[in-house]
Order: C-alpha cells, then sequence, then structure tokens
C-alpha cells in the first residue's frame, strides 16, 4: 500500500500519539492516503461553488490560488508606492525571500511545507506606508486527495502598516491536505493585522503554522477563525524580539459533527515591558473533538512582562470534547502573567431568563452563542469581514 | 526592594547550610550494591515474604527492566546509577521492642535533634509515631490503644507477616506493578513502609504518623504506604521527611496507595524536607514518588503537602474519583531554592456522577530554582456533573528562577464544569511599602507576605503538622522570611 510517507518524503518522522505536541491530534488517517500536488497546467477556472473573492462586499486586494497554484486572471494586486505584493513565484534576485524559522527543522509538517511547497503571497510594506485596504488570500482546493503548500511571506518596514486575510476554503467533494505556512515580522513601531479564516467543506486535513517576528514597540493583531473545517490544525507562534511589543491574538472555534480543531499558540517573550493579551473560545457541538494549548514563555530578561491568556469552552453535546492546556513558563520575576481556563455549559439561569420573556430556546441560545462569540468577533477591524463570520457560523449552526 | 538589600538578604538565604544535616550511627545491615533477580529474591528472603509476593515483585522487576526512565518532566538532573546503591538497609535488630523506652539512644537523640520528642508526643499530642529508620520500622507507638478500634497500624513488612490476605487484597490495586518506570523499581525491590488499615465505621482517634528518614550511607529508599479505609471510616495520616547531609544523590522512589470504600475519607499530609543539595546544587535527594487514591462512593481523600526539600521532585498525589458524589482534594505548597527542581501537582481523574475535585497549588520559586505546576484534570463520559476548581499561583522571589504551570484539562461530558486558574507575579512593592509604612521591618513583611499567600494550604494541615511546616517555610526562605 502507497502511504503519505512513500509520496512526500521526510527525514523527520511523523507525529505520533507520543509526541507531546500532538497527542490530542492523531494523524494516522491522513498517513494512510494517497495524495498528490496538483500537476495541471491550466491558469484559470475556479469552482462554481465558491467566488474568487469569499467576502461579499469586501473591498480588498487578492491573491487566488487553487490547489497550491496562483490563479492571476482572478487575482487583484495593487500598485502603489513602497509596496511589493506578488506571487512568490514572480519575485526574482535579491527579493527573494529566506524564510527563518525553524518549523522545517522541527517538524514533520514543516519539512514538507520546505520541501514541496509551490507558491505564496510576497508582501513588503515600505517605511511609514499604510496599504488602503486589505490584502486578501484566498486558498481554494477543489480536488481529490490533492496536496498544497503555500507558504506566504510578510515584512512590514518601520511605522509601516497593513492589514492581511488568509482565506481557505474548498469544494463539498474535495479531499487532501493543506500545509500552510507564513512567516511575517514587523519592524519596529510597524503594525500588523491579520485574520485567519479556515471555511472548508470537503475532507481536508488543515495544518496551519504563523510565525511572526515583533520589533521594537511593534503591534500586532491576529483572529483565527475555524467557521468549517473537517480536521484543523492552527498553530501560531509569536516571537517578541524587541521591547515594548504589544501582541492581541484571539480566535474562535465551533466543531460539529466529527470534525477535530485544534489550536496550539505560543507566546514566547524575550525582551522586556511586553504585553500580549489572548482569548480563545470554543463550543464543541455533536462528537467534535476541540484542542487548545496555549504557550507563554518569558525568557530570563523579559521583565515587566505582563501577559493573559484566557480559554473558554462550553462542550455542547454528549460525545464532544476538548482538550485544554494552557501553559505558562515564567524565568523573569518582575512580571505579571496569568491564565485562566474553563469548561462549562451555556447558563442555564440566562436561558431561563430569555425564554421567561417568550424567547423560544433555539433563539434564546443564538443569543447566547453570539455573545459568547462577540468578544472575538467584536475586534476583528473590518465590517465585512465580521459580518461575513457571523454569517457563517450562523447558517452553519441554523440559528 | 533595593538592590543591594535584596543582594544581601539573597546571600543570606544561599549560604544557609542544611540544619538537619546530621548522620545517626548505628549498625546497618546492608547488601551489596546493585540490581538483578538475586537482590530481589535477597530482599524477599530476609523480609520473610510469601511466595506470592516475590512472584509479585518479579513481575515488576520483569516490566522495569522493559520501561525507560521518563524524561517528560520540566527538571533537568544527572539520572541515578541504580547498579551502585544497595537496595536493602535495615538497622540490625537487636531485640523485639516493647515500648520506646527500648529505642536505641542513639535513634531518640535523632528525634531530638529534628526536633520532635517522641515520649513527649506519645503523650501530649496523641500522635502515634511510626519511626521509620531507613527500611525498617524499629518503633510502633500507641498500637494497643487502635487495637481496641480494629485499627491497624504497622510496617507493612509486618503487615505482609501478619494480615497477608489484606495485603494481597489491596496492593497493586491502585498503583500497578508496571505503572511507571520508579513504580515498577518499587514495586520490585520495597523494603517497607506502612500499613493502615481502618475498620468500618470506625474513626480514628488520633492522627497516624510517619516520620521518614534517608539514613544508611548509599542506600536508595523504596518505601511502599498502603491506606485502607473500609466503608464510613475516617483516618488522618501524617508523612514527614528529614534526611542528613549527603554528596552523592540519593534516591528515593516511594510508593502510596490510598483506597478509600464507599463513604470514607482519607486525609493525607506530607512535610517534605529532604536534602536538597548545597547552594551550587551539589547532592541532595532525588524523590520519584507515586501517590495515588481511589474513592468509591461518596468516598473523599485529601492531599495536603508542604514541600521544601529534595533536590529534584516528580512528584503527582492523585485521586480517581471512580464512586459517585467522591470528592478528591489536593492542597499544595512547593518552596525550591538554590538549585532545586520541583515538578509537582496532581490528577484527578473523574469516572463517578456528580465527582468534585479542588486543586490549590502555591508555588515559591527563589535562588536559581525552577518549580513547575504540573497536573491533570480528566473528565470522563460518565462523570455527570463533574465540577473541578483549581488555582496554581506562583510566587517569584528572585530575577534567576522560574516558575512553570502546565495543566492539562479533558473534558468529555456536556455537564462538566472545570475552572482553571494561574498566575505568576512576585511580591508587591506596595505590598512590602504599606507594611514598611506601619513599622513592619521589611523582612518581616516579606515572610507575612509569603505566609499568606501560602495560608490555604497550612491551614488545611492537621495542627502539628502546621507548626512544623511553617518552621520549614521560614529555614527554607530564611533572609527573605522573617
Amino acid at each position: 500500500m502507497t502511504v503519505l510517507t512513500d509520496i512526500f518524503k521526510s527525514t523527520l518522522p511523523p507525529p505520533t500519539r507520543k509526541s507531546e505536541r500532538w497527542k490530542y491530534s492523531p494523524i494516522s488517517k491522513l498517513l494512510n492516503s494517497t495524495l498528490s500536488t496538483d500537476s495541471s497546467e491550466i491558469d484559470g477556472g475556479f469552482s462554481n461553488e465558491i467566488a474568487p473573492n469569499p467576502v461579499e462586499g469586501l473591498e480588498a486586494y487578492r491573491l487566488v490560488f487553487r490547489n497550491g497554484k496562483f490563479n492571476h486572471s482572478l487575482s487583484d494586486l495593487p500598485i502603489a508606492k513602497g509596496v511589493i505584493c506578488m506571487p512568490q513565484s514572480e519575485v526574482s534576485g535579491e527579493d527573494v525571500p529566506e524564510f527563518k524559522n525553524t518549523y522545517s527543522k522541527t517538524e514533520w509538517v514543516g519539512e514538507l511545507n520546505e520541501s514541496y511547497h509551490q507558491d505564496g503571497l510576497f508582501l513588503k510594506i515600505d517605511r511609514n506606508i499604510k496599504l488602503d485596504r486589505p490584502v486578501l488570500i484566498h486558498h481554494l482546493t477543489d480536488g481529490k486527495d490533492v496536496a498544497s503548500f503555500p507558504r506566504h511571506f510578510v515584512r512590514v518596514e518601520e511605522g509601516g502598516e497593513v492589514d492581511v486575510v488568509v482565506w481557505s476554503s474548498s469544494t463539498k467533494n474535495s479531499s487532501g491536505m493543506y500545509n500552510g505556512i507564513l512567516e511575517a515580522s514587523i519592524a519596529p513601531n510597524a503594525t500588523l493585522t491579520l485574520e485567519k479564516v479556515c471555511n472548508e467543506d470537503g475532507k481536508i486535513y488543515h495544518f496551519s503554522h504563523e510565525n511572526i517576528i515583533q520589533e521594537r514597540d511593534s503591534k500586532f493583531k491576529m483572529h483565527t477563525f475555524t467557521v468549517k473545517g473537517h480536521w484543523v490544525r492552527n498553530e501560531l507562534e509569536i516571537i517578541s524580539r524587541g521591547k515594548g511589543t504589544d501582541s492581541i491574538f484571539n480566535g474562535a472555534f465551533l466543531p460539529t459533527g466529527n470534525e477535530h480543531v485544534d489550536n496550539h499558540t505560543t507566546m514566547d517573550h524575550t525582551s522586556t515591558d511586553g504585553t500580549s493579551s489572548e482569548l480563545y473560545r470554543g463550543i464543541m457541538y455533536g462528537t467534535s473533538t476541540g484542542v487548545f494549548n496555549g504557550k507563554v514563555f518569558v525568557r530570563p530578561d523579559a521583565q515587566r512582562t505582563n501577559a493573559f491568556q484566557q480559554n473558554t469552552n462550553i462542550v455542547a453535546d454528549r460525545g464532544a470534547s476538548i482538550n485544554a492546556k494552557p501553559e505558562l513558563e515564567i524565568y523573569a520575576d518582575d512580571v505579571k502573567c496569568s491564565h485562566g481556563c474553563t469548561v462549562g455549559q451555556f447558563d442555564l439561569d440566562a436561558l431561563f431568563y430569555l425564554k421567561s420573556r417568550g424567547i423560544d430556546e433555539k433563539a434564546a441560545k443564538a443569543l447566547l452563542v453570539e455573545a459568547f462569540l462577540a468578544d472575538v468577533i467584536s475586534s476583528v477591524p473590518c465590517t465585512e469581514l465580521r459580518e461575513e463570520i457571523m454569517k457563517i457560523y450562523k447558517e452553519r449552526h441554523g440559528w | 526592594m533595593k538592590g543591594t538589600e535584596e543582594e544581601n538578604l539573597l546571600s543570606e538565604v544561599t549560604e544557609k547550610n542544611y540544619e538537619y544535616g546530621f548522620t545517626t550511627e548505628i549498625e546497618s545491615d546492608t547488601i551489596a550494591p546493585g540490581l538483578d533477580e538475586s537482590v530481589i529474591r535477597t530482599i524477599s528472603k530476609k523480609k520473610n515474604e510469601p511466595d506470592w509476593l516475590l512472584e509479585w515483585r518479579l513481575e515488576a522487576f520483569a516490566a522495569w527492566t522493559k520501561m525507560e526512565e521518563p524524561e517528560w518532566a520540566h527538571v533537568a538532573y544527572e539520572k541515578p546509577d541504580l547498579q551502585s546503591i544497595s537496595f536493602y538497609s535495615a538497622p540490625k535488630q537487636k531485640k523485639e521492642l516493647a515500648s520506646l523506652d527500648e529505642v536505641d539512644p542513639e535513634l531518640l537523640k535523632t528525634m531530638d535533634k529534628l526536633g520532635i520528642s517522641v515520649e513527649e508526643q506519645k503523650k501530649l499530642s496523641g500522635v502515634a509515631v511510626d519511626f521509620v529508620m531507613d527500611s525498617v520500622s524499629v518503633a510502633t507507638s500507641f498500637k494497643e490503644t487502635l487495637g481496641e478500634l480494629g485499627v491497624i497500624f504497622c510496617s507493612l513488612g509486618e503487615a505482609i507477616q501478619e494480615h497477608p490476605e489484606l495485603v494481597r487484597k489491596y496492593i497493586g490495586t491502585v498503583v500497578p506493578q508496571r505503572d511507571n518506570y520508579y513504580a515498577a523499581l518499587n514495586s520490585a525491590v520495597f523494603t517497607d513502609g506502612s500499613f493502615c488499615y481502618i475498620p468500618k465505621g470506625v474513626r480514628c482517634p488520633m492522627e497516624l504518623s510517619t516520620y521518614f528518614r534517608i539514613n544508611q550511607a548509599g542506600t536508595g529508599q523504596f518505601e511502599r504506604t498502603l491506606i485502607v479505609a473500609d466503608e464510613g471510616s475516617y483516618v488522618s495520616y501524617l508523612e514527614g521527611c528529614t534526611a542528613p547531609q549527603r554528596d552523592e544523590n540519593q534516591l528515593h522512589a516511594a510508593v502510596v496507595e490510598i483506597i478509600s470504600h464507599d463513604e470514607a475519607e482519607v486525609k493525607y499530609s506530607t512535610v517534605q524536607n529532604w536534602y536538597p543539595g548545597d547552594k551550587d546544587g551539589k547532592g541532595g535527594v532525588f524523590n520519584f514518588v507515586t501517590k495515588r487514591g481511589i474513592c468509591h462512593r461518596s468516598a473523599k481523600i485529601s492531599w495536603t503537602q508542604v514541600e521544601t526539600g529534595s533536590a529534584v521532585t516528580w512528584k503527582y498525589p492523585s485521586c480517581i474519583l471512580k464512586g459517585d458524589d467522591s470528592i478528591g482534594e489536593f492542597f499544595s505548597v512547593a518552596v525550591t531554592n538554590n538549585k532545586q527542581q520541583a515538578d509537582t501537582g496532581t490528577k484527578m481523574i473523574h469516572l463517578g456522577r456528580r465527582t468534585r475535585s479542588t486543586i490549590i497549588s502555591k508555588g515559591i520559586s527563589s535562588g536559581e530554582s525552577q518549580n513547575s505546576y504540573r497536573g491533570l484534570v480528566q473528565i470522563h463520559p460518565g462523570a455527570e456533573n463533574a465540577r473541578n476548581f483549581s488555582v496554581c499561583d506562583s510566587l517569584l522571589m528572585t530575577d534567576r528562577c522560574g516558575a512553570h504551570t502546565f495543566p492539562y484539562i479533558e473534558a468529555k461530558t456536556p455537564t462538566a464544569q472545570i475552572e482553571h486558574e494561574a498566575t505568576t507575579s512576585k511580591i508587591g512593592e506596595d505590598q512590602i511599602f504599606y507594611c514598611q509604612q506601619r513599622g513592619i521591618e521589611e523582612e518581616e513583611a516579606i515572610g507575612l507576605i509569603v505566609k499568606g499567600y501560602a495560608k490555604d494550604v497550612l491551614n488545611k494541615l492537621p495542627m502539628e503538622f502546621a507548626v512544623e511546616a511553617q518552621k520549614l517555610l521560614t529555614i527554607s526562605l530564611e533572609g527573605s522570611v522573617g
């Protein structure tokens, strides 16, 4: 039998249940599948099911990838002074980015991405340039047993500002693996806002890894929404390299059926006076499984760090489960670090209150879910995006 | 705190030598270092054990040889060479002891140095002391009083001789032989420990206490404690440790098993102050302990621990909440100083309906030590309406120490409620300032704040222990604590 490791060779072994980082997210089923990368030469054409612009009414620059390959005709690139925004396959000479993160040296998933990566975004914002619209990367998977390995690179120079949206979708009959990496570095006083949305039909194993490096007084804000996905693993790693950085990263996941959603985050404070705030909320429906693992490191010299982490979960149905592991590793003393993690259910008193005022149970529950998600969703700066995400959540769960 | 003052305090703390570091000279009966099947046969023979127990030990040994030493804990140390330690050491029995007065005067002197006079304790505090000097119990008090109620409190070796049916029924039921590397090792080579049985409906009138000491140079300690509380009974059990100063690392791999039957309650308190090594991290005890209890219907197990000693600690007192409405509790203060490393916490396994657990863990790190909390809260699908509440706080005293939290939360039922929170901070300068304003010296103020910080746990200790625990906290952090 042909297995995945025969097709995609690697020196690192695939993770097993015994690997601490993967103990709640087994991938044995994926390993038994036979996948290949998209080999068609045709540029153009898209699925009938999904529009090239996934967010109605959102005015954004757009890069469309289909099964990992860049699609020119559907993309809309910015032409602005001080902005380089193009597919990596078209970057030449000195500009070709060098990926610095160690993910490809330490993890099987990372190594595969490095060995087989196809294309991705190359975005560079010059000093004090603020891009007027968000840059939207839309990744579509519409093949059977297809593997795609996108790799994106973002650099924001001093004082620059940009908003990037990474949206992945797939058709109902699709299957395979999405293995994407995004590497960003943010120069002093620059700001990067990142929204990552996974809205995939079909049976895709979705691995994504974001590696963010923050320099002095830079700001980073990120939202991770898993609105739909058969098997999803979101990994976010933020390294604060300069003093006074500010990092905000929130996420929401509402798996249903037998879906699996895993959120791994690492916040690494290596310098002084940094602040970080993390909020992840999950509701597990059906027989789904959710995973949350949040790590906060405060290195020996990172004095006056202020780190906060919160993870709130609801197990909604019998058969659903959540595995949460909020971790703190603190090596400096003048710090304020805390985390909170809860597992519970809908507040019965609140439900009763709403029902006693003539709101039926379904609507009442919807209202409570909306309130539960509000803290995460309301901080998304872009209105259209915010509304679209809420809309999909609502349609999905029939509120 | 001002830089220089802090340095002064710090140097005082770090230069503080281990107060209880003295060795008692008693003739010992020690077998040659090393471990193989013949060693296990020798131990079993020396202790005149029945065949089933020897078989049981050999099974454990066979399992152990296939196991690897775990490396997942957040500690770094040189693995002990098991072939260089002696697995059996017993003070030479001179004659049968009828009362404490006949105990070797050397032993009594040791106890005096530790601050506990056995006789005084016997008279004043009503505590029965099963004094374990190295691996064999040499003195047990209050046996008669307990005997009237049907309470069995003796060394495990004695229990194997006199109550083999009880030992056979319960041993290994909570911590199986192949549970983990050190539990398997313990099952193979355990020399002695305590055994305690409380019959149905009996409320044990006094606190049962064992004073463990590691004494013989080059001897690993493999204690095994078995506590069985029958239906509706209650017992409070105390375990305390101090060890003499040594230069080579000593290994301690104990196993504690608790069975709490329907509606029974067991309160297990520990004060642990083994030799932590000197300020450069030389020497010190390795403490790799497996402690676990099982709760049947409406039963309760409460673990309270004050950990100040050992170079490396690896210890997770756990509760399996099997019966409906059962309760598990874990209260812990762990203090690390100099180069100590502690990876400690608890596991609460919820199986029964309406089971409840509470975890309160307070870590205090000083010097260059690393202090980790590692815990697991697991709610199985059948554990409807299970409830857990956890608080893990860490206090950092210097800028070179570390405090870490690794909680695992696994929930598989929609009616479970779990709350976990953790904070890490240093003593607030405003708190110290407030105290100083009111005429309290800085050092005293720090002491006040630390004691207040650990109060939630110290309050759970039995009176006799609370005093000692306070003393240990003070000694461990002397210089920064008043």
